[in-house]
């Protein structure tokens, strides 16, 4: 089984594509949920402290703004253990955790750098694009498999 | 700022959507509350959430995607059900994440195609049973003049 | 409109720079709730396509969304509170058309704000104290008179100035340095009652403001305390008599700058800054100090000298001030020294504030710094307009108290 960051980070079309082929769908939801779980300071809604955009130095410069950073701080952990990638590339409608294009464009470099596999391919908009966005989503996860992932 | 303290520590919630010609929420929700030991269940306009411990949550969704595996679709929540941080009805609308599920709700029949689809491949790609009839014994050059022998006269 | 005033909070990063719920806190401050505008994805898409604005982040979209159905009136709010992150280029294209979009379209108080991850509940509450005074209290904003006998006192953070009030007109006025907050007030309230000859207890209604309104207030039993956005805004049109129509205020403090578009009297758009020193009045006072003269003679010196002539290598308060040490040791003029000192205040509230509002004309300056012509001219050389400075434009804010205290005189 291996990690498979997905992006947007918050799809549900990957999220469960990526568990019902028996890896684990690294997203958005996962950092959220450690923080919703870990005592400390009261900072509503996301628990997101102004400490977070300091954390988020590690991946981006104190120019960067705070927004990013904060962002940052919730996707740098899963980047890093991430094993592989599948990326829509036409995500243009995602909101909240994945409503920064700029921290958008540093997840998606991150992910280039890191020389993980990756899968990049758009939403699909017809059934027949349906049955292609869905084979070559379960070949690249069978591929993880047989690389021993 | 005031201490936090978490509730609900070591749980996980799960998003449980149905796009199905065939299985309702409701249908879904009382499916899920035959199975479930304890977890939560909430119905929601789109399908479920499911919260509990890890275990017992994943042990529910598998026997809820048992029931419509195509068009039942699954994805981890950050939140409990029902959390006032996020819940519309405090928020005065709708929390950003919602718009990203609208986004995609339409696109699931796609998917759902595909998903019948590499069903079908994987049941093409099975190895086929190969059945290796019995041979059956040359026939004896003898009998086979004698059967020449007999058409000609 | 219900008393508790609904903010709708138009924002990208808020969240993730940990400062919502500071945001929720100075709301909740000043007796309002901030909300999200509720709208679904269609309205998002067919508002961002009607907005024109091409961004690509989804919040900024939503932003815009939300937006377009408050000024379409699908959804009710009293107020609009923008917020993005410092420093992003495209939120901040987002926040001055958004502001720019509402303030044209409705009759919503918008105010925006950049913030960073040390953006606190005490930074945000002076501007969303302005923000629900005008929602809330738009009939005492309407005031066009002073009535009766009136004191107002603004104590700042430089400088505490009073003033008495009879019949609409100025009797008595008073300014002191501020030391200690209320000792200050009490002694400038002295001197404003002995110059107008009336005694403490013949006054009908007090209004405070600025950074100690709420100390002084209570200590002067005050009928009105607020905050000096929308005080300004009314003492300006008012000494300006301008008081009908479209106006820009713009007041350079001792810790913070306003800036505030003002309709009928009501701040329709403001920003106010109080990042850096060098562009505070508290630059000129070290440049006066270093040139040997009083600050009230800076600006006729300014007037003389050219500023083009000294460089000026930072707005720094401290690197500003070594290059007019420097230009002075290398054979320049006082008067382009001080011409110098005015042209880098002006500029650096030209391009960091006054671009966050829409100017229009009569721009009115008030405050301390008005007071300083060289000033003056530099900023009105800058935006290519003549400035007004009122009579009394020092005393901005307790004229401001003063005039809309008289809304508090019983039986009015």
């Amino acid at each position: 089984m291996a990690k498979v960051f997905i992006y947007p980070a918050t799809s549900l079309i990957l999220s469960d594509l990526v568990a019902r082929f028996g890896h684990e769908p690294l997203g958005a939801a996962l950092s959220i949920r450690e923080r919703i779980q870990t005592p400390g300071l009261e900072s509503p809604p996301l628990q997101i402290t102004p400490e977070d955009p300091k954390k988020g130095l590690r991946y981006a410069a104190v120019e960067v703004p705070s927004g990013v950073r904060g962002r940052m701080a919730i996707y740098g952990p899963l980047l890093e253990q991430s094993e592989a990638a599948i990326i829509v590339t036409d995500a243009e409608m995602a909101f909240g955790c994945m409503g920064c294009a700029r921290t958008n464009e540093l997840i998606l470099f991150s992910l280039r750098q890191r020389g993980i596999p990756l899968l990049e391919l758009t939403y699909p908009k017809s059934e027949e694009e349906g049955v292609q966005f869905v084979k070559a989503i379960r070949e690249f996860l069978a591929g993880l498999q047989e690389g021993g992932s | 700022m005031a201490a936090y303290t978490p509730r609900l520590v070591g749980t996980v919630t799960k998003y449980v959507f149905v796009e199905s010609p065939d299985v309702m929420p409701s249908d879904l929700a009382i499916r899920a509350y035959e199975v479930s030991e304890g977890a939560m269940i909430k119905e929601t306009c789109f399908g479920l959430q499911v919260t509990g411990m890890p275990e017992e949550v994943d042990r529910i969704i598998r026997h809820l995607r048992s029931i419509d595996p195509h068009h039942i679709f699954v994805k981890d929540r950050g939140f409990p059900p029902g959390d006032p941080r996020r819940c519309r009805a405090n928020l005065g609308g709708a929390r950003p994440g919602y718009f990203g599920h609208e986004f995609e709700f339409p696109l699931l029949r796609f998917v759902s195609c595909g998903l019948r689809a590499a069903e079908e491949a994987a049941e093409e790609e099975r190895p086929v049973e190969i059945v290796i009839r019995e041979a059956r014994p040359a026939l004896d050059i003898r009998k086979l003049i004698e059967i020449i022998e007999s058409e000609e006269s | 409109m219900t008393e508790r005033v609904r903010i709708a909070q138009l924002a990208c990063g808020s969240e993730y720079s940990g400062v919502q719920n500071e945001i929720a806190d100075a709301a909740e401050a000043v007796d309002a709730e901030v909300f999200f505008p509720d709208i679904s994805l269609a309205d998002i898409e067919a508002g961002v396509k009607e907005f024109g604005l091409d961004v690509r982040s989804g919040d900024l979209k939503l932003a815009i969304g939300r937006a377009k159905a408050l000024v379409d009136g699908r959804v009710e709010a009293d107020a609009v509170f923008i917020a993005t992150c410092f420093r992003c280029a495209e939120a901040a294209i987002v926040r001055n058309e958004l502001r720019r979009y509402i303030h044209e379209h409705s009759s919503l108080p918008v105010v925006s704000y950049s913030f960073t991850e040390r953006t606190t509940a005490g930074t945000l509450l002076t501007r969303m104290e302005a923000l629900t005074t005008i929602a809330r209290r738009r009939a005492l904003l309407a005031r066009e008179e002073q009535t009766g006998l009136t004191m107002g006192v603004d104590s700042g953070s430089s400088t505490t100035k009073a003033v008495v009030m009879r019949d609409n007109r100025i009797i008595g006025t008073g300014w002191r340095p501020t030391t200690e907050v209320i000792g200050s007030a009490d002694e400038t309230v002295r001197l404003a009652l002995s110059e107008a000859g009336v005694a403490r207890e013949d006054i009908m209604a007090v209004g405070t403001t600025g950074y100690g309104r709420f100390l002084v207030g209570k200590h002067l039993g005050a009928d009105l305390i607020q905050e000096e956005l929308t005080v300004n805004s009314k003492g300006a049109v008012y000494l300006a008599d301008h008081q009908h129509g479209a106006s820009t205020v713009i007041d350079i403090g001792g810790m913070d700058n306003k800036a505030i578009s003002v309709q009928d009297g009501i701040p329709g758009t403001f920003t106010m800054g109080g990042i850096c020193a060098g562009a505070s009045g508290r630059f000129l006072e070290m440049t006066a100090k270093r040139l040997g003269i009083d600050i009230t003679e800076l600006g006729p010196l300014a007037l003389k000298g050219i500023s083009k002539n000294v460089s000026m290598n930072s707005y720094c308060i401290v690197f500003g001030t070594q290059s007019l040490v420097n230009a002075l040791a290398s054979g320049s003029t006082p008067a382009d020294v001080a011409a110098a000192a005015c042209h880098s205040v002006a500029e650096q509230v030209f391009e960091q504030q006054l671009q966050e509002i829409d100017i229009r004309e009569p721009v009115i300056m008030v405050g301390g710094t008005s007071l300083i012509e060289g000033l003056v001219k530099a900023l009105g050389d800058l935006l290519q307009t003549e400035i007004v400075v009122p009579p009394h434009s020092q005393y901005i804010g307790a004229v401001g108290s003063a005039l809309l205290a008289s809304g508090f005189i019983k039986g009015e």
